[in-house]
């Protein structure tokens, strides 16, 4: 049997209708599930580390835990500091300070970078990259 | 169309769908005077859906250790985004499942649709309320609270009213002499695994039995008549019904949203109805908090308990009413199902439900 | 007795045979300063029921904290001086009885105006306190009625009026993190940074120097700043939470509604057509 037209147009409006909040409220509880789930999203990006002078010399690497990764701060000449991500681009290797030749060398691939990130021989195909450093006093803060 | 319509086709030719969708969708029939009570059942696997969901989410960050557990909850609802949110959506969910649950159970009780040939239907409805009941009691200890800890040491120190065995069934029940990290030990392996697994095997069994006999006729209408006893099996079909799908999906699907609408105002709005203030104080077993009452559907048990002369008095009764239940369709077994020609059940069913709503009342208040 | 009060006692009886009782905690029931004396009636029983409404009973601070002696003997012997009991003290033996854990407002008292005069008709402790039912201290303890009884209300009315201002915010601000932590919020931070400024700020007043304490009770609404702008951070993110929640309801609510209707569509139909289903969607 068929039902009245306007029984039908008004269930048909009715189901979409319901349709379309229903998906909406399905979208909308993705979301809370979604960011339980990556609890330190957003809050890695404001972090900072404090590193205390004395613990790096000059020609000599700090590593680090930055951000969730190895990181490396490095002191090429007295009071001029960088920061370098440790984790070789090419194909994620924590790389080592070679000191005599002042050079970050990855031991998986031989990769080679200058002290200032750029890569200066073997496979990795980026620099390393790189955080702002700011001196106060004593301290060194990275991020 | 196309793709939607060969996609269908594809798996048609291989399953067979169509015909499953036709046979449990629009060519299963329910009765004409089908009411409301109907949808609870529908309700409840949503509801506990969403508890299983939940808890599976705290499960990622909470740490069964008595250390530990009371920190990591902390955390929970406090750093971990939205995690107040998931918390507060099972704790007030595992509320209003026991509501719904006791709703269904009254409905069914009401209608006796728990009569021949529908025991074993009862008998697994039954045993998943028991379970259910006892996955609150295991629940409510993981947080090891103040409130967590002294109501698990009253109930199962309760346990102990039990003549010659007690003392040993409260040593069992605890993994010790007090509660302690052994007790917290046994409730969570029971909440998180040993319970569900049992309650998903009951919900399955339960499930399989209300469709291999198909939904009972609720006793109401001038055309009704019970049911005479058949001698072989029968599955009860409504011809000249109305389809399952779609005329009581929208019914089943309006009950849900209604229910959700409850868990979400309960949740945001009312999170400390399913948690005291207790709740957020950490367990100190050297510490009884003044006044701890159990959950509101523990509240009748507990007391009959203080009102009794004898605690095993009071555990043999709640034994006895139990037992009662859940062997109620051996019991109670004339074929009549219409509420207002069983005046020895309906008596029992309101005097029942008056006396269980009195003593939650005066528990609440004294 | 009721089944409860059974169960807890036997549970906490429990725990004293199989565990070592050495935490003040639960000094209610296993207390025998409190078995005896509140069996007693007069003097000696009087200060059980004052203590049990006090603010050391709230905090489980029993009578030996105080008094000392052995509350786990239940004899003559829990009150020898050889258990540390130290019974009542005499007037200036006040201020170090309670000093014991109140020390920084014994300083702060002995140097003042009022704990120069100790034992020379000056107020000590209990003076204004009271003793047992000693209850958490407001600002209302300084009033004609009780500072006159010794001198004139005039400066100590221009101290309690220093003092308002900051008190009323420390009270807000504990206020704020009690609601908060019923909601599961994390608020122990908050809370001992309060008592920290709290405890000083009881000191300051406890030298009854006009002149300071005017001077000093704004330092301590800055000391509070931070406390209270974490505080006021986590009541917006309640009222978003409130505001996601009123969302949710209410498109739960309207989707129940439109089912509800929808139902109709469908009930209407199989009334007017009693023999069949019903036609597609």
């Amino acid at each position: 049997m068929t039902s009245e037209p306007s029984l039908t147009s008004r269930r048909k409006m009715l189901a979409t209708s319901v349709g379309v909040i229903g998906a909406a409220l399905a979208a909308l509880t993705v979301w809370p599930f979604w960011r339980f789930l990556n609890p330190q999203a957003g809050s890695a990006q404001a972090q900072t580390v404090t590193i205390d002078r004395s613990q790096i010399e000059v020609g000599a690497a700090h590593f680090f835990e930055f951000r969730g990764h190895a990181a490396v701060l490095v002191q090429p000449a007295p009071g001029q500091f960088a920061a370098f991500s440790a984790v070789c681009t090419h194909l994620g290797c924590i790389v080592t300070w070679r000191a005599q030749e002042q050079i970050f060398f990855c031991p998986c691939h031989a990769g080679r970078f200058s002290p200032d990130g750029r890569v200066v021989g073997g496979p990795p195909p980026r620099p390393l990259p790189s955080y702002p450093v700011t001196v106060t006093g004593d301290q060194i803060r990275i991020g | 169309m196309g793709l939607k319509q060969r996609a269908f086709d594809w798996l048609d030719l291989r399953l067979g769908v169509r015909d499953i969708l036709q046979q449990n969708l629009t060519h299963y029939l329910l009765p004409r005077n089908i009411n409301v009570w109907y949808t609870l059942g529908a309700t409840l696997l949503v509801l506990f859906s969403l508890q299983f969901i939940t808890g599976i989410f705290l499960l990622v960050y909470y740490i069964p250790n008595t250390e530990q557990a009371f920190a990591s909850v902390q955390r929970i609802m406090n750093d971990i985004p939205y995690g107040w949110l998931v918390r507060f959506l099972h704790a007030t969910g595992s509320n209003v499942v026991i509501l719904v649950l006791f709703l269904h159970m009254l409905s069914t009780l009401y209608m006796a649709a728990y009569k021949r040939p529908r025991e074993i239907t009862w008998i697994f409805g039954f045993l998943i309320f028991l379970v259910s009941l006892a996955m609150s009691l295991t629940g409510y200890l993981l947080p090891w609270s103040q409130l967590s800890y002294w109501a698990t040491t009253v109930a199962t120190e309760s346990a102990g009213a039990t003549p010659v065995i007690g003392e040993a069934m409260i040593h069992f029940l605890r993994g010790g002499p007090a509660v302690g990290e052994f007790t917290l030990g046994r409730f969570f392996a029971l909440h998180v695994m040993g319970l569900p697994l049992i309650f998903a095997l009951l919900a399955g069994g339960h499930l399989f039995c209300v469709r291999r006999i198909g939904v009972s006729r609720p006793p109401f209408g001038p055309d009704y008549l019970p049911e005479a006893p058949g001698t072989s099996f029968h599955h009860t079909d409504h011809s000249g019904g109305i389809p399952f799908f779609p005329n009581y999906v929208v019914k089943d699907l309006m009950v849900i949203a209604f229910f959700l609408t409850l868990l979400a105002a309960g949740a945001f709005f009312a999170p400390q109805l399913s948690l005291p203030p207790e709740a957020f104080e950490p367990a100190d077993p050297f510490r009884t908090p003044p006044g701890i009452k159990p959950e509101w559907y523990f509240l009748a048990a507990y007391q009959l308990l203080r009102i009794l002369p004898n605690e095993f008095l009071g555990l043999v009764v709640q034994g006895g009413a139990v037992a009662f239940l859940l062997f109620l369709p051996f019991i109670d077994r004339g074929p009549e199902r219409r509420p207002g020609r069983r005046p020895l059940f309906l008596g029992l069913f309101i005097v029942g439900l008056a006396g269980f709503l009195i003593l939650t009342v005066w528990g609440y208040l004294s | 007795m009721s089944a409860l009060r059974l169960c807890l006692s036997a549970s906490l009886l429990l725990l004293l045979t199989t565990q070592a009782y050495g935490v003040e905690g639960g000094a209610q029931e296993s207390s025998s300063c409190l078995s005896c004396h509140g069996a007693l009636t007069g003097r000696l029983g009087e200060p059980v029921a004052a203590w049990e409404g006090s603010v050391h009973a709230a905090n489980a601070i029993g009578c030996h904290s105080c008094h000392g002696g052995d509350p786990t003997i239940a004899s003559m012997e829990a009150m020898s001086p050889e258990r540390g009991f130290l019974g009542v003290p005499a007037e200036t033996e006040i201020p170090p009885f309670c000093g014991k854990c109140h020390a920084g407002v014994e300083e702060d008292y002995l140097q003042s105006a009022h704990g120069e005069t100790l034992g020379a008709g000056g107020p000590q402790c209990v003076t204004c306190h009271g003793n047992h039912a000693v209850a958490v201290t407001t600002l209302d303890l300084i009033n004609p009625e009780s500072c006159s009884r010794c001198h004139e209300y005039g400066r100590a009315e221009e101290i309690k009026g220093a003092l308002a201002e900051t008190d009323r915010l420390i009270t807000e601000l504990q206020a704020t993190t009690e609601r908060q932590h019923r909601l599961g919020i994390a608020t122990d931070d908050q809370r001992k940074q309060i008592f920290a400024v709290r405890n000083d700020f009881h000191r300051l007043f406890h030298s009854v120097d006009v002149q300071q304490v005017v001077a000093r009770s704004g330092e301590f609404q800055q000391r509070l700043q931070p406390v209270a702008q974490e505080l006021q951070a986590t009541d917006e993110e309640l009222s978003q939470r409130r505001l996601i929640g009123a969302g949710a309801v209410l498109l739960l609510a309207l989707v129940t509604v439109l089912l509800g209707f929808l139902r109709h569509t469908y009930k209407k139909e199989e009334q007017s057509d009693p023999g069949a289903g019903s036609g597609p969607l």
